[in-house]
């Protein structure tokens, strides 16, 4: 069936953007570049989410993440005037190299290992829902959690105000 | 191999890499780009977990919406705190911000 193998391919693309972009995230010495490449990592979720029957989800990701939180690091990035060449330069400490590899991959293998032992797929199709579902869980049962989200939205951004004026009063 | 399961197995590539670069990252705003990967993979296997199980497709789309929001606020706070940290102490490495005061 041709759908089937356009999903397939779709999500070999995805995943190759997820996994390529967060190696080169993780990886690159530039932190210009290594946000690039969590840029291309967002992309790529945003395409799962897609392949997931969840159009709305995708639009938010490519919004709220490569509109605003790609941004924001991008301005902490400039302001903290990282040196040209990035501020890994130095020579990598093998030792530590291959410790946070060893603290990547212990949890990584025990939810895999759960992953491939108990997760079952109770159907193979997602559906999709329409918006207005969503938006009736959250203004009927869930409102206390949408609300609470504002607020803790509204006190991070009162707090980074704060912080940033006693920055300039301390001065 | 069912849908999910590979779903599920991108979203955990997502945390590895992410982790791996929270450990070995020396820099405050490439730890938060590394928080982000994770982050992203959290919401990848909510809705994935909740579009292929059939418990309630519009309570796991809500939950990664909340916890995009939480990122959001998150990535906020963070960069006035590698502000502050690059004011005071020069640079926004984490070495930098290694000894305590007592």
């Amino acid at each position: 069936m041709t759908n089937q193998l356009v999903v397939q391919i779709s999500f070999a693309i995805y995943a190759l953007l997820i996994v390529g972009g967060g190696l080169w995230a993780v990886l690159d010495k530039s932190l210009i570049r290594a946000l690039v490449g969590l840029i291309l990592t967002l992309f790529g979720v945003a395409g799962m989410y897609l392949l997931m029957a969840a159009p709305l989800i995708a639009l938010m990701q490519l919004l709220i993440y490569v509109g605003a939180v790609v941004v924001l690091i991008f301005f902490a990035i400039m302001l903290t005037r990282a040196p040209a060449g990035g501020e890994e330069c130095d020579k990598p400490d093998v030792r530590q190299l291959i410790l946070a590899l060893l603290g990547a991959l212990a949890p990584a293998a025990a939810l895999g290992f759960a992953i491939h032992k108990y997760a079952k797929a109770a159907r193979e199709v997602a559906s999709e829902i329409a918006p207005a579902v969503l938006g009736k869980v959250f203004l009927e049962p869930y409102v206390l959690a949408f609300e609470l989200i504002s607020v803790v939205l509204f006190v991070a951004m009162a707090g980074a105000v704060l912080l940033g004026f006693e920055r300039r009063r301390a001065k | 191999m069912s849908d999910m399961v590979l779903f599920q197995l991108t979203a955990l590539a997502l945390l590895a890499i992410g982790l791996f670069g929270m450990l070995s990252r020396r820099s405050l705003v490439g730890m938060l780009i590394c928080v982000e990967l994770m982050l992203n993979g959290a919401g990848l296997s909510i809705v994935s977990a909740s579009q292929f199980s059939g418990t309630g497709e519009a309570l796991g789309q809500a939950a990664a919406l909340l916890v995009m929001g939480l990122a959001a606020a998150e990535a906020t706070l963070v960069l006035v705190i590698i502000l502050v940290v690059a004011k005071r102490f020069g640079n926004a490495e984490s070495s930098a911000v290694s000894i305590l005061k007592g």
